[in-house]
């Protein structure tokens, strides 16, 4: 699986800025999968229960952007 | 509102629309980083100009630090080949931690607030000893101290 084994940086300072790295990058992650997950018609309880979370807090989240881009968004 | 207070609403403002642009939900010193850079006041440009940085330049480094912490991890951002999720223009971006701490180190630099300068405020960012701006620096060729030492040059008075 390429790009995906992660290993343990061996300096403190390459550590510390991996996991803030990798923070940005699970929340880029979100926002396409989520978008992705929506557009194809995906609901928010399917959507939040997939990610972990409630759906308050994804659709909280993410209903805003998706209204704005002009995502066509199933009820509830 | 002083020169220095619309200065620093103008950053703030832009560096929201650089986090925005990002994704991030928190503006960080590195936005207003980018920020600055993107503004026309002289003497900040000018220093950041003399050491080879311009808006693209801190752009790009700050794309090389984000896929080199990456790579310490053993993860490549090319593998994952994200394409960019939608934008929301009206989310709420707060300040985050590492620009909070940069607007602290910017206006611990003067006795008196009516001293402030915008210089103060690049001067708060370049002197993080760690986090992305200087990871960001570093792998863009740039010496911190000497960019430092010009951003003070400039806020020295000329008088010996």
């Amino acid at each position: 699986m390429s790009g995906a084994e992660i290993s343990v940086p061996q300096e403190p300072a390459d550590g510390l800025a991996a996991v803030a790295a990798l923070r940005r990058l699970a929340d880029q992650l979100e926002d396409t999968a989520v978008e992705q997950a929506m557009r194809a018609g995906w609901s928010w309880p399917q959507v939040a229960e997939a990610l972990g979370v409630t759906r308050q807090a994804v659709h909280k989240k993410h209903a805003p952007r998706l209204i704005a881009a002009g995502v066509k968004l199933r009820r509830r | 509102m002083t020169a220095f207070d619309t200065y620093l609403h103008t950053v703030i403002d832009q560096g929201t629309r650089e986090a925005r642009e990002d994704g991030s939900a928190a503006v960080e010193a590195h936005h207003l980083l980018l920020a600055i850079a993107a503004e026309r006041e002289t003497t900040t440009l000018g220093v950041l100009t003399s050491v080879g940085l311009d808006h693209q330049a801190i752009r790009d480094a700050l794309d090389r630090e984000f896929e080199h912490s990456l790579g310490a991890a053993g993860v490549s951002l090319a593998a994952f080949g994200l394409p960019r999720p939608s934008v929301d223009p009206g989310r709420s971006t707060q300040l985050g931690a590492s620009a909070r701490l940069a607007l602290e180190r910017g206006f611990s630099s003067v006795t008196r607030k009516k001293d402030l300068r915008p210089a103060h405020l690049l001067l708060g960012i370049v002197r993080a000893q760690v986090g992305t701006v200087p990871r960001a620096l570093a792998l863009a060729g740039v010496d911190q101290a000497d960019l430092t030492t010009r951003v003070l040059q400039t806020l020295t008075p000329e008088d010996d």
